[in-house]
């Protein structure tokens, strides 16, 4: 805790306090934030992820380690609790999961059990990088668009909800479309059911073109921020270019229209489209069209980036889209978020480290974890809280 | 887990009582601790009011059907709202299932009849238009020559998938509306939840 003192006095903290029961491998654990940078320092498998995670969980609503609540309930137990004490421009407030081996969560905000949890959202902001997140470079498509979800959540949270309904749309129109080519392999009489899914069809234009246009909106917001970062990074010697490609290809004029016409005409080209696969959708019996398969594309001096470089260039190409993830919302929300990273600091050289210490400097609360210490720029050091995390619990 | 309590319970019950148990958890809504404190609670009773109760469940499992007209849970083949000559012939609301009918009569508000769907479309769940009500509204809105049909199912996907579905239908024949959805009558307008409020933004309608 050297220094903390020292630390400028515009630096807001705002996460204050985090209280964890039953949550993973803690049994009940208190955490005072007392500095804009806290280091979590501790062996492998010791909990220091795990409360990343819980942070995660109560800015987002979502882990991105995994999607089963029993996973976070302490093992025998029944139910888990996160709690976090925030203090942001809007006032104090209190925000408190629940998450449950058997039944669904409960999101009470400041004593309010919140009946639509995505109200709850919003919060409290976080950007999380871990070592998971290079899969947005490797991975496939559903990773990068999992990550752009969870990004345009965090700018607009009633996205949750459109999202939601969309996935219910998709899910309903495939059953029917699976019905029905079972049918048709059987050899059974086809009931006529092209009313019934002409409404799907219509359902599936109306919820995606709501999904695309925030999707648009949001990578618009992002992009030049990702390049200019990344030109930071990398010294400016490559051009990070960052494309939402949505499933149906959008004439690039509509995006020029006023809102209410620009979401006729994205609604209008998803039903042309869905008409055209119609045929292969009911011999395939699963929806083809559509914002479900959507992509993102990362291109450096246009090439695609999975094709790009070194493991390091990668990273560095992934630090650059988390610190424009951080200034879009920051931009959006009027509030930095918290900025978690998940053992991959020690992982980038000095030079790197300089960069990302400059851009954060004290305007985000950053929660680090890692292994040993030893790597860290001495100035990291100076300004941090330690504090020491060994099998679920806070020792120093 | 779920298991291990169920094995707890036999030998802590005697045998007929975990069966009533059993019954009592399969209820909605009944969980384990529910269930327990309702089967001693009618263990209490005498046995006249048990007796009372076994027969109530039956009479109305045995005598309780649908009207014919509007698919209504009914004892006579013609329902109460159907067969009363005070109510208006030629307006139909059109409603998911009975408790949806018997909220909007809850309200004295509405003196035409009902149809009841049985339900709402949700191929994930096998419920086609098929299997609701769907044909026998349409033959009844051609024989009785309806004025309006209006459609009182709730905004859920599937409930707006089959309002959309019906209006297709029906629009050929009669006049179509829809229940508006936006703020509780005396809510707050900032207390209001998101989905709410665009939901109502998306309904506006001018001030006559």
């Amino acid at each position: 805790m050297v220094g903390f003192f020292s630390i400028a006095p515009v630096a807001v903290v705002y996460l204050q306090r985090l209280h964890l029961r039953q949550f993973r491998n803690y049994a009940e654990q208190w955490v005072e934030f007392v500095a804009p940078k806290t280091i979590l320092v501790g062996d492998n498998a010791q909990g220091k992820s795990n409360l990343l995670e819980a942070v995660e969980l109560l800015a987002t609503l979502r882990s991105h380690r995994t999607s089963r609540d029993g996973d976070l309930v302490r093992s025998a137990q029944d139910c888990a609790q996160i709690t976090g004490w925030i203090d942001r421009a809007a006032g104090p407030l209190e925000l408190s999961l629940s998450l449950r081996r058997v039944g669904r969560r409960t999101l009470v905000r400041s004593g309010e059990t919140l009946r639509r949890q995505l109200d709850g959202l919003g919060s409290l902001n976080a950007v999380e990088f871990s070592s998971l997140d290079l899969d947005l470079v490797r991975g496939g498509p559903e990773q990068r668009r999992r990550w752009l979800d969870g990004l345009v959540m965090q700018l607009e949270p009633i996205y949750a909800h459109l999202l939601r309904q969309y996935e219910r749309v998709l899910r309903q129109r495939n059953a029917l479309l699976r019905d029905w080519a079972k049918q048709r392999r059987q050899g059974q009489a086809l009931s006529d059911r092209a009313a019934e899914l002409a409404i799907w069809d219509a359902q599936l234009a109306a919820t995606g073109t709501r999904l695309i246009r925030r999707r648009a909106r949001a990578i618009a917001r992002l992009a030049p921020l990702a390049s200019r970062w990344h030109g930071a990074i990398s010294g400016r010697v490559e051009t990070l270019t960052l494309t939402y490609a949505p499933n149906v290809a959008i004439a690039p004029d509509v995006w020029q229209l006023p809102a209410l016409e620009e979401a006729r005409a994205i609604e209008a080209t998803l039903l042309a489209q869905i008409r055209d696969q119609a045929e292969i959708e009911q011999y395939q019996g699963t929806s083809l069209v559509g914002p479900h398969r959507d992509e993102v594309t990362l291109a450096v001096d246009d090439a695609p980036a999975k094709q790009y470089g070194s493991q390091g260039q990668q990273r560095t190409l992934v630090l650059a889209l988390k610190l424009a993830e951080l200034c879009a919302i920051e931009a959006v929300v009027g509030e930095p978020p918290l900025l978690l990273l998940d053992d991959v600091l020690a992982e980038l050289d000095l030079a790197r480290q300089n960069q990302l210490l400059g851009a954060i400097a004290d305007r985000f609360q950053t929660i680090v974890t890692t292994t040993h210490l030893g790597a860290f720029d001495a100035r990291w050091l100076d300004s941090a809280q330690v504090l020491t995390v060994r099998s679920g619990e806070i020792v120093a | 887990m779920l298991y291990a309590a169920q094995r707890r319970r036999c030998a802590v019950y005697t045998r007929p009582l975990a069966r009533l148990i059993e019954q009592l958890q399969r209820l909605p809504g009944i969980g384990p601790k529910s269930a327990q404190r309702l089967a001693l609670y009618l263990l209490n009773r005498p046995e006249a009011e048990i007796q009372t109760l076994a027969q109530a469940l039956l009479d109305a499992k045995q005598q309780v059907g649908h009207c014919q007209v509007c698919y209504h849970l009914s004892a006579e083949p013609v329902c109460e709202v159907c067969s009363n000559p005070n109510r208006d012939q030629q307006t139909i609301c059109v409603v998911a299932d009975s408790r949806d009918l018997i909220a909007i009569e809850r309200t004295r508000e509405y003196r035409g009849r009902y149809h009841v769907l049985g339900g709402v479309i949700s191929p994930m769940d096998g419920i086609g238009p098929e299997s609701l009500t769907i044909q026998p509204l349409v033959q009844r809105v051609h024989r009785e020559k309806t004025h309006e049909v209006i459609l009182a199912i709730g905004p859920s996907i599937e409930g707006e998938t089959t309002t959309l579905y019906l209006s297709q239908l029906l629009k050929p024949f009669t006049k179509v509306t829809r229940i508006a959805f936006g703020l509780p009558v005396g809510g707050e307008l900032e207390y209001a939840d998101e989905v709410t409020l665009a939901k109502a933004l998306e309904g506006r309608r001018e001030v006559e």
